[in-house]
């Protein structure tokens, strides 16, 4: 079943010297319990759906249904099953991760006794006991950041918005928050997740959408996106190697001064052979849903064009 | 939520951002008590001593007054610099739960000031209980009328620095200009009517008349010339004030 529905939801800013179609006739169903992950580049339209889904913006067309709440004319249904990870959020200086955690769930009406069990349990489970009684002032970006998400993970709302949470955080901590936000949908919360670590996404999400220029291009799976590229490996070539040698053997191209084809698992062994003769450095691995990522988004710009 | 739990959580938000951070640095009391302190040294040594009662109404009312200021510029900071309203947006809790526990927390911060300025008002001049609870009543209608109009104004800008100049400007005009420190007859007759266009000529006239001071401005309209016409001016703009701030405000961007 469905708990948000999007049926033509647009939005243009009309704040600079020009109107900026920032989201164009988005349809999205997100279903009860799901992982969702949204996709995109900077200014492709992604914080904006969130920012109308959590009721910070009004669209300029289309309709929203959060549970069945028309987030434009029942803001305050909707927000009463929701919780935000905004974008860049930071915490009160003067506060400590467990008085952000426990007053948070204070003022959002959980009674004392339930507000310290899930704030101890949340603590615990982020890795952030040993900095519990620590002010914010003093705290890293990474450790105030995996703050904020605590204190909105320890609400047990029905429907997350989750807006790049683990952003400035260490492999470590990316992991532990990971791990939180399954248990999250376990006990059948919803989280619309927005990130640009595409591992993330793949690690994370059951399904996701793709957004570009305002548009949804892709919506599935992450497997089913990476089947797209039609290629399964990815071969990396560091050293002398010219990209058109390689070009019989799958989509070529340069990346950090390495060369790298996407190919079919056929071709490994005369790729090795080809890497053995000429002395070069070789890395073999399956296809990453970062390498669809791009050949999607790149191909819809040249659509655009 | 039911009311009774709003109401809750805004003494919440007034719990950690009002009474929190001056527990953890007192040094803060000090930022509220300076510029009123001054004012009054001032008067105290330039001005004749008779006048030193009206820097005292003066420093109270202007207390009470940079809450707004307060207001406006930690609502802005907080939703732009932070994104922390966005939390409470949000989330259950009422615009008008996180409103009122704002202006709460800045009421904490400008109480301690408040009350020494009270303090020397009553050793400076006599005022009995009657009048006690009415400059009471007075401050908690101007601390409110400041705090809506911070809100509203803290919601119509997308970057702190546009809101910094504006804050500097309105509360200045708000407090400072106005027959505050002063009384409103040193304004030359022609130009008094100027001084009504401001809320807190109306505080200032009220709480000049509730500490036995003299000053109000009189008129040939006996109307306009009692406490009723400047209670009436001030919950005129409070009421402006606050349902511009309950429903002109942006608490959702457009």
């Amino acid at each position: 079943m469905a708990v948000l529905e999007a049926r033509g939801l647009s939005k243009t800013y009309r704040r600079g010297p020009a109107p900026v179609r920032a989201l164009d006739r988005v349809d999205l169903d997100i279903d009860r319990g799901r992982l969702f992950a949204f996709l995109g580049r900077n200014g492709a339209g992604k914080t904006t759906f969130i920012k109308i889904a959590a009721t910070l913006l009004l669209p300029t067309e289309g309709e929203l249904h959060l549970f069945g709440h028309d987030v434009v004319r029942e803001p305050s249904a909707a927000r009463r099953l929701m919780a935000l990870v905004p974008q860049e959020g930071k915490l009160f200086y003067h506060m400590t991760p467990r008085e952000h955690v426990h007053e948070y769930l204070r003022v959002r009406g959980v009674s004392a006794e339930t507000a310290k069990s899930r704030t101890d349990t949340i603590l615990d489970e982020m890795g952030l006991l040993p900095y519990q009684n620590v002010i914010a002032l003093r705290l890293s970006g990474g450790l105030q950041q995996r703050t904020l998400v605590a204190m909105v993970l320890a609400t047990e709302a029905p429907f997350l918005f989750l807006d790049e949470p683990t952003l400035g955080m260490d492999p470590f901590a990316r992991r532990q928050v990971w791990q939180v936000i399954r248990k999250a949908t376990g006990r059948g919360s919803t989280v619309l997740l927005t990130t640009h670590y595409l591992d993330e996404a793949e690690q994370l999400s059951e399904e996701l959408a793709v957004i570009e220029g305002g548009h949804i291009l892709y919506r599935g799976t992450g497997e089913a996106l990476k089947s797209t590229v039609g290629r399964e490996v990815r071969v990396q070539f560091t050293g002398d190697v010219r990209p058109e040698e390689l070009a019989s053997f799958g989509k070529v191209f340069a990346e950090r001064g390495r060369t790298v084809v996407l190919t079919t698992r056929t071709s490994v062994p005369e790729l090795t052979e080809f890497a053995f003769a000429r002395h070069l450095e070789i890395t073999v691995g399956p296809v990453a849903l970062e390498e669809a990522f791009l050949e999607l988004v790149g191909r819809g710009i040249e659509e655009e064009e | 939520m039911s009311a009774g739990s709003q109401a809750y959580a805004a003494l919440r938000i007034c719990y950690f951002n009002g009474i929190l951070p001056l527990w953890r640095s007192p040094l803060l009391i000090a930022a509220v008590f300076l510029t009123p302190f001054s004012f009054l040294f001032f008067l105290f040594v330039i001005a004749p001593h008779a006048l030193f009662p009206y820097g005292v109404v003066g420093g109270i009312l202007f207390t009470a007054l940079f809450t707004g200021s307060g207001m406006l510029n930690d609502c802005a900071y907080l939703r732009l610099e932070r994104q922390l309203q966005q939390v409470f947006v949000a989330s259950p809790v009422s615009p008008l739960a996180y409103i009122l526990g704002m202006a709460l927390s800045e009421l904490a911060f400008s109480l301690p000031a408040m009350t020494l300025f009270v303090i020397i008002l009553f050793l400076v001049t006599p005022i009995g209980p009657l009048a006690g609870l009415g400059l009471v009543g007075l401050l908690l209608l101007t601390w409110l009328m400041a705090t809506s109009l911070g809100f509203f104004i803290s919601t119509l800008f997308s970057q702190l620095r546009e809101i910094w100049p504006v804050g500097t400007l309105v509360f200045s005009i708000l407090s400072i200009l106005p027959p505050i420190f002063y009384p409103a007859t040193e304004i030359p007759a022609d130009w008094r009517w100027v001084a009504f266009l401001a809320p807190s000529t109306f505080a200032a006239q009220l709480a000049d008349r509730l500490a036995g001071l003299g000053g109000a401005i009189t008129t040939n309209v006996p109307l306009l010339n009692g406490p009723l016409f400047d209670v009436a001016g001030l919950v005129g703009f409070a009421l402006l004030f606050g349902v511009a701030a309950l429903y002109f405000a942006r608490w959702r961007e457009r």
